[in-house]
This record gives structure tokens, C-alpha cells and sequence, in this order.
């Protein structure tokens, strides 16, 4: 066990996990000014998970949370787990080989995004009382005057939210590591989990068909959370 | 824009002379005991008589007011609103506009917790008014955690800013090429990999050789490394900490025992 932690970190990971921090950070903010309806704040840790291994993004996670929540917006910092999760479970993910090509990627994204939505629950329940004060909330609140307990109603919203964002993430850090030189991705410790299989331009639109499939899965299985 | 990400302000007063340990565990008490703390006015009495007067007690007041005004009154003010409006708890209304309503318990809940905030985000801030990251890094780390996580703080707070100046640098680069940053949402969505790319591949490159040079200066060396500055840890820092983690436990066992 300890062996395995100690494999995810030589000099270039932790060189690396500072600089995926200010990523996460400095991004966040860019798709902030663009308004867009995604967080995009975890490129980073991906980045760090899927290159070094599982704990190493989780360490990424958990720092970029407390970091971010003591020097620039005190909200992000009750939700530094939900984050050493996201890193734990992208670097898991590579691990069983799901970082290799478009579509595996959307898959990662998809499980990353529940994992994300099952660790802030509670957080969100127990610290917030179920409102927070991200704009998602909104749903949650219009979930609660529709009569749902405070638990599902919280889930939910996650659930809603989630995958959008962090398919988007998976997919752009898949991009970023693609665009990088062999020799760099070759310096850190699991440069055999980022392979890159099949490769075809086709790829892509079978990314793009499991991207929908998982949505429609999605939208279907929460009918029934709704419903139960 | 600050080369360093960093709130500390040196000056002269008790708390600055605190050891960083201490001071730490005090932020902690404040934040357990203002959840933990059975009694409904604990987080309010904290926040608005105990945390103003540690702010003056470490000669940081105008500092902290300011910042307290700025940053922390908005953001408490927004979760009180929001949970106000949508708690869905009790039935005695006391304030109505349109299809919101505030019930007495919803209030009362909403206030407690946006004090709650208020005490966890205040003391976080007066800790970093009167510590500086290095001093809180080299303390804990003679203390026995790893250089390399010293290595990673310091080190984000020195690049968080670089980056964010380099981001700003290519929005400015890429608009004057005439890039749309505004506008509908496809065009905003489009700008996304023109304004990243670079922002990502510029530092990602960087990677390597910053591997190098630390290596070469002995950072992943087993030795025990000396330190140039001796931080002090008094008897009095000492004493403080058991005072400190008493209250803690306190806190606990008042919860559990009146629950």
C-alpha cells in the first residue's frame, strides 16, 4: 500500500502538482470570465491523476481546495474532498486503462462526475443545510418546494450538474496530454496509462455517441430517483 | 498584482510572535467549537466580540475589517439570503415576497450558519494577516512533514499569481487578434481552446527543467536539512496548545453529552 502511494510521486510530480493547482485555479477563472456553464476547475488534477497515479491527483485535489479557499474564495475550501476524490477516482480510472481514447475518456469523465456528486451530498447536507451558494442551488431549492427530501433533492442537482463539467474536463485534459511531447509525458511515473489506442478520426464521433448515450442513461435513471 | 500570493503583514504584537503551530490550532478551536458548540449564540459571540479582538490583539484591526467588509460580509450575506428564502423547515412565517418566504426557524438556522461561515473564514484570515507561509512551511516541516509538501505550498503561491498575470496577457494577446470573448454562447465556448492552450502548454513545459534544478539541489536527499531562521516555540506556545486542544475536547463532549 504505502509502496503503491510512494510510486505516484517523483521530483516531476511534485513539480508538476503546484503547477497543476495554478491550472485548476487560473482556469477556473478564464471559463468564469466566459461565462460559460461549466466549472472547469479540475483540469489539473486529471491532468496529475491520469500522469502519476490516483493519490497524487488526490493530494492535487484536496491542495488546490484548501489553497483556493484560504487566498481567493472561502466557499471552495468545506469541499476539498469532493476534490480528493475527483483525483482518486480519474487516477483509478486510467489505471483500469480508460484514459486511452476518446470515448474511454467520456466514460471517466461520466464515473468521475458521480463520484463528485456522492461526496458533496453529505457535504453539502451537514455544512449548508442543503443550499449552498453556487448557483446550482437554485435547482435544488425548486427540487425541495416540489416536495423532495432534502437528500435526494441535493443528489439530484449534482447528478444534473455534474457530468456536463466533468466529461468536459476528462475530455480537454485527454486533449492536453495528447499535444504533449512524448519525451515529457515519458518523465512521470505511469506515461503507459495515456497510450493512445485505435486513433482514427472516427473516434471521435464514438466519444461524441457515448457522450449522448450516457446523458440520455443519466436523465433516465435520475426519472427514477425523482420518482421513488 | 503581488509577486507572492500572500496576506501576511509583518509587525510587532503577541500573535505574530506566536509559534505557527499554535497559532494554527487556534484557528481549529474556533472553527470546532463554532460547529461543535451546543449553545445557539456561540458562532455569533465568536465572530462579532472574540475574532475582532484577536484581529487588534495582533495589531492587524484595519486589515482585517477591511477585508472582513470586502470579502467575507458579501459571501455570508449571500448564504444567509439563499437559505433563508429556501430552507423548507417550520411553519410560523414571519416575512413574505411573492412565492419566498422566511419561516422563524429558517431564519434562526440560516443566521447561525452564516455566522458559522463567518467565524471559519475570519479566523483563516487573521491567521494569514499574522503568519507568513514560510515560517508556518519551515515550522512544520522541522516538526517532521515532508519538504516536498512544504515544496508544493510555497510553490503554488508563488505561481498562482504568475499564472493568473500570464492568463491575462493571452486573453489581451488573443483579443487583440481579434478573438470574441463575448457574444453568444458558441463563440464563448469556442474561445475556450485558444485562451487555454497556451496558458496550459506554456507551464506544462516548464515541468522539466524545474525537475532538473531542484534535483540538483538536493531535494529529494534524505539528510536532514538546517534551516537558515529558527522559529521559536516558547513555553507559553506550549501551554497554549494543551489550553487549546482542552477546548476542543470540551467542545466534543459537550455536544455528545447534550444530545
Amino acid at each position: 500500500m504505502f509502496n503503491k502511494i510512494k510510486g505516484n510521486f517523483n521530483t516531476q510530480t511534485w513539480v508538476l502538482i503546484p503547477i497543476a493547482i495554478a491550472i485548476n485555479i487560473a482556469v477556473g477563472q478564464i471559463v468564469v470570465l466566459l461565462k460559460l456553464p461549466v466549472y472547469l476547475d479540475s483540469i489539473g488534477t486529471v491532468l496529475v491523476a491520469v500522469l502519476c497515479g490516483p493519490w497524487a491527483g488526490a493530494l492535487t485535489g484536496a491542495l488546490t481546495n484548501i489553497i483556493w479557499g484560504l487566498a481567493i474564495d472561502p466557499n471552495a475550501l468545506p469541499w476539498w474532498p469532493v476534490a480528493f476524490f475527483i483525483g482518486y477516482m480519474a487516477g483509478r480510472m486510467a489505471q483500469w486503462g480508460f484514459f486511452k481514447s476518446w470515448w474511454k475518456v467520456a466514460v471517466t469523465g461520466f464515473v468521475v462526475a458521480l463520484t463528485a456528486a456522492v461526496v458533496s451530498t453529505p457535504i453539502a447536507v451537514y455544512i449548508y443545510g442543503g443550499i449552498t451558494a453556487s448557483g446550482s442551488s437554485f435547482i435544488t431549492a425548486y427540487l425541495l418546494q416540489t416536495g423532495q427530501g432534502i437528500w435526494q433533492a441535493v443528489f439530484s442537482t449534482g447528478f444534473l450538474v455534474e457530468p456536463v463539467d466533468k466529461i468536459t474536463t476528462a475530455m480537454i485534459a485527454f486533449a492536453i496530454i495528447l499535444g504533449l511531447p512524448k519525451r515529457t509525458v515519458g518523465g512521470y511515473p505511469k506515461p503507459e496509462q495515456v497510450e493512445v489506442e485505435g486513433g482514427s478520426k472516427n473516434e471521435l464521433y464514438i466519444a461524441l455517441g457515448v457522450v449522448v448515450l450516457l446523458i440520455l442513461i443519466a436523465a433516465f435513471v435520475l426519472r427514477g430517483i425523482l420518482g421513488g | 498584482m503581488p509577486e507572492r500570493l500572500s496576506f501576511h503583514i509583518k509587525r510587532d504584537s503577541a500573535l505574530h510572535h506566536l509559534n505557527p503551530l499554535t497559532k494554527l490550532l487556534l484557528v481549529l478551536t474556533l472553527i470546532l467549537t463554532a460547529f461543535l458548540a451546543p449553545f445557539y449564540w456561540t458562532p455569533h459571540i465568536l465572530a462579532v466580540l472574540f475574532i475582532p479582538l484577536l484581529s487588534i490583539l495582533g495589531k492587524v484591526g484595519r486589515e482585517y475589517f477591511s477585508t472582513a467588509i470586502r470579502l467575507i460580509l458579501p459571501a455570508a450575506t449571500f448564504l444567509f439570503a439563499m437559505q433563508a428564502f429556501f430552507q423548507p423547515v417550520g411553519e410560523e412565517i414571519i416575512f413574505e415576497f411573492y412565492f419566498l418566504d422566511i419561516t422563524r426557524e429558517s431564519f434562526l438556522f440560516a443566521f447561525s450558519n452564516a455566522m458559522r461561515i463567518v467565524v471559519m473564514v475570519s479566523a483563516f484570515t487573521i491567521f494569514l494577516l499574522t503568519t507568513h507561509p514560510s515560517e508556518l512551511m519551515s515550522d512544520l516541516t522541522r516538526r517532521g512533514l515532508p519538504g516536498q509538501f512544504a515544496y508544493v505550498i510555497i510553490s503554488t503561491l508563488q505561481i498562482l499569481p504568475q499564472m493568473q498575470a500570464k492568463a491575462q496577457t493571452i486573453i489581451s494577446a488573443q483579443r487583440s487578434r481579434g478573438l470574441e470573448t463575448e457574444g453568444g454562447f458558441f463563440k464563448r465556448a469556442g474561445a475556450l481552446v485558444p485562451l487555454i492552450g497556451p496558458l496550459v502548454f506554456g507551464s506544462l513545459v516548464e515541468v522539466e527543467e524545474r525537475a532538473i534544478a531542484i534535483e540538483a539541489r538536493g531535494f529529494t536527499s534524505k539528510h536532514v536539512k538546517t534551516s537558515l531562521h529558527e522559529i521559536p516555540d516558547t513555553s507559553t506556545d506550549k501551554l497554549l496548545r494543551w489550553f487549546l486542544t482542552a477546548l476542543i475536547l470540551a467542545s466534543i463532549g459537550l455536544r455528545i453529552w447534550l444530545s
